[in-house]
């Protein structure tokens, strides 16, 4: 979790990424820096995320993140 | 059947009388009846091509999700549904390609190779783009696990025909519309009163504000050279033009589909107080912008030849450039399709790179900005920083709009020097310049009267939905005598200062 906290702070400094959970719905992360998020975590944990992952149930949160990471890895 | 015609309005008054009077399990299937005579009354002929997209997407959609349930072997499955999905795509997409855009190519070829082109005679069936990009929006969703596949081919007919969006969208989602469309809806006041609202509202936008403007936009962008003193006239009444034709045609759109208790995505959110490009295109035909985002923009970034490339570009030029790069590549792409989507002409290939380069040139500087903001103390919430950002995207739009509207991209470009250099406000009150004298309507001070007080009246709605004040439920608390008045006044103004459908024309959108 600590590691997906520091991508999301590197692409997108001004959220509190501890307690929001409207990152999408509020327009807090667009779709530059979803891909970025993207990028970072297929390197970082060496996971596939596909177009059919990026809904905002699994960006709205670091929380939804870190599930969808932990998920992909499973797979 | 034109949206403003007493035939239209009689024609919508029958299919809302008729919903719920009938039972309601009926419903979907009286919206499709009406769907279809809408269409069909607009030529037998473009109706198959409505057919052929409606039966190859339904029946690829079954197959997909046959293939889902009868395959074990998880990459045969993955291999079947992306044969299926590609020769769909390349099938209804080739359709819409062929009938739009083949004399372009004719005439782009025959420029570079000298020879003589004869435009061919191609049919253009009403509101192609907009049923197709629906149709394989669901195809796609159905491919991604997104939505179920749509079992009952009539009503697969419905989701993709539903008369008020047909022409000029907006483009609906399976997930969202399809449930609605299906669903039964009770006669809901509320509905009823607020539609009609919103109908009249549209209308008022497009025939009082818009068909008034486009006097001085076709004058201006017609004969530049009479009116060479005038090009930042002509552009902020196109400005006003197009916002209000497209804007007031999903308002009647909105407005129509809410009679029937179906609450369609919106297209517009203010798009003039956008303070970015970016922020503009979440603004400016949104359901076209999300569609672009979620089944071109992510799919591309995500493909395989694309994540090559972010390994080189991450090498090359460090993680931060090299992270950003191929996302700005796939966001020229996505405004690319955008340009070529909007017409066959370079002018909206450039309308479209144009856009995508400001883009991805904010995207790569996004770092810079936010140390130059902190090191300067500029605020984002700091009210002046906010007016200067809508000031400049309003004028970085408004040069996008010279490509848009002009004939070519050379009459764009000398339309742009001439507003810098040849800026003369008194050409359009010499007597003897009739500036509507072009378009078949005389121009009058009235008309400038009318657009000045349209705007300002569509100024101060758009500040007070901006600071969210929802209108219409404001609208719906009010007693009938004051609801009466609202209703009588926009229905007086459109005869009175609003120009004759035919002058005027009709929705720009509705030629896609």
């Amino acid at each position: 979790m600590e590691q997906l906290l520091e991508i999301l702070e590197d692409i997108q400094p001004d959220a509190d990424y501890e307690t929001c959970e409207t990152l999408i719905d509020d327009g807090i992360l667009d779709s530059f820096a979803i891909l970025s998020i993207v990028s970072e975590l297929q390197d970082e944990f060496g996971i596939t995320i596909t177009p059919a992952d990026i809904i905002p149930e699994n960006f709205n949160s670091a929380k939804a993140l870190y599930a969808m990471v932990e998920r992909l890895r499973a797979e | 059947m034109s949206l403003i015609s007493m035939e239209f309005l009689l024609f919508v008054i029958a299919a809302v009388t008729g919903y719920y009077l009938i039972p309601r399990r009926f419903q979907w299937v009286w919206l499709l009846a009406f769907s279809y005579i809408y269409y069909v009354s607009g030529g037998i002929r473009v109706t198959c091509f409505l057919l052929f997209t409606t039966v190859t997407t339904y029946f690829a959609g079954r197959w997909m999700e046959q293939a889902s349930q009868s395959m074990q072997d998880k990459k045969e499955e993955k291999k079947r549904k992306k044969q299926i999905l590609a020769g769909t795509l390349i099938l209804n997409f080739g359709v819409l390609g062929v009938l739009k855009y083949t004399n372009f190519m004719l005439d782009t070829i025959s420029s570079i190779t000298g020879g003589e082109f004869e435009p061919l005679t191609l049919l253009l069936p009403l509101g192609i783009s907009f049923y197709t990009f629906q149709s394989m929006g669901y195809l796609l969703d159905v491919y991604w696990g997104r939505s179920q596949a749509e079992h009952n081919l009539f009503r697969f007919a419905l989701f993709v025909s539903f008369f008020p969006q047909i022409l000029q969208g907006p483009i609906g989602r399976f997930g969202s519309l399809g449930r609605q469309l299906y669903a039964s809806h009770s006669l809901d006041r509320k509905n009823i009163e607020g539609g009609f609202l919103r109908i009249l509202w549209g209308y008022f936008k497009k025939m009082v504000i818009a068909d008034n403007a486009v006097i001085f936009v076709n004058a201006i962008f017609d004969h530049p050279d009479l009116y060479d003193g005038l090009g930042i006239v002509g552009v902020l009444a196109y400005s006003i033009q197009l916002y209000c034709d497209f804007s007031g045609g999903m308002d009647v759109v909105l407005g129509i589909a809410k009679l029937f208790g179906i609450q369609l995505d919106e297209n517009f959110k203010r798009p003039y107080f956008a303070v970015s490009i970016t922020d503009f295109w979440h603004r400016w035909h949104i359901t076209l912008g999300t569609w672009m985002k979620d089944y071109v923009f992510y799919p591309v970034s995500l493909s395989g030849w694309m994540k090559s490339f972010s390994k080189f570009a991450k090498k090359t030029f460090g993680k931060q450039t090299g992270r950003t790069l191929p996302i700005c590549l796939a966001n020229l792409i996505v405004f690319l399709v955008v340009g070529v989507w909007h017409g066959a002409a370079w002018k909206f290939i450039i309308y479209g790179l144009y856009n995508g380069l400001i883009i991805a040139f904010s995207g790569l500087m996004a770092p810079s900005y936010r140390k130059w903001k902190k090191a300067l103390h500029i605020s984002d919430d700091s009210r002046a920083f906010h007016l200067f950002q809508i000031f400049r995207t309003f004028v970085l739009v408004n040069i996008s709009w010279y490509f848009d509207r002009a004939g070519d991209v050379k009459t764009a470009l000398l339309m742009m020097k001439h507003t810098l250099t040849k800026f003369d406000l008194r050409q359009i009150l010499e007597p003897g310049i009739d500036v509507g004298e072009a378009s078949g309507t005389a121009y009058t001070m009235i008309a400038l009267g009318v657009i000045l007080g349209g705007c300002l009246l569509l100024f101060l709605v758009s500040v007070l939905q901006e600071r969210g004040k929802d209108l219409t439920e404001l609208f719906i608390r009010q007693n009938w005598m004051v609801k009466a008045f609202v209703y009588l006044c926009l229905i007086l103004a459109l005869p009175v200062f609003g120009q004759p459908s035919g002058e005027a024309g009709g929705f720009i959108y509705a030629q896609f």
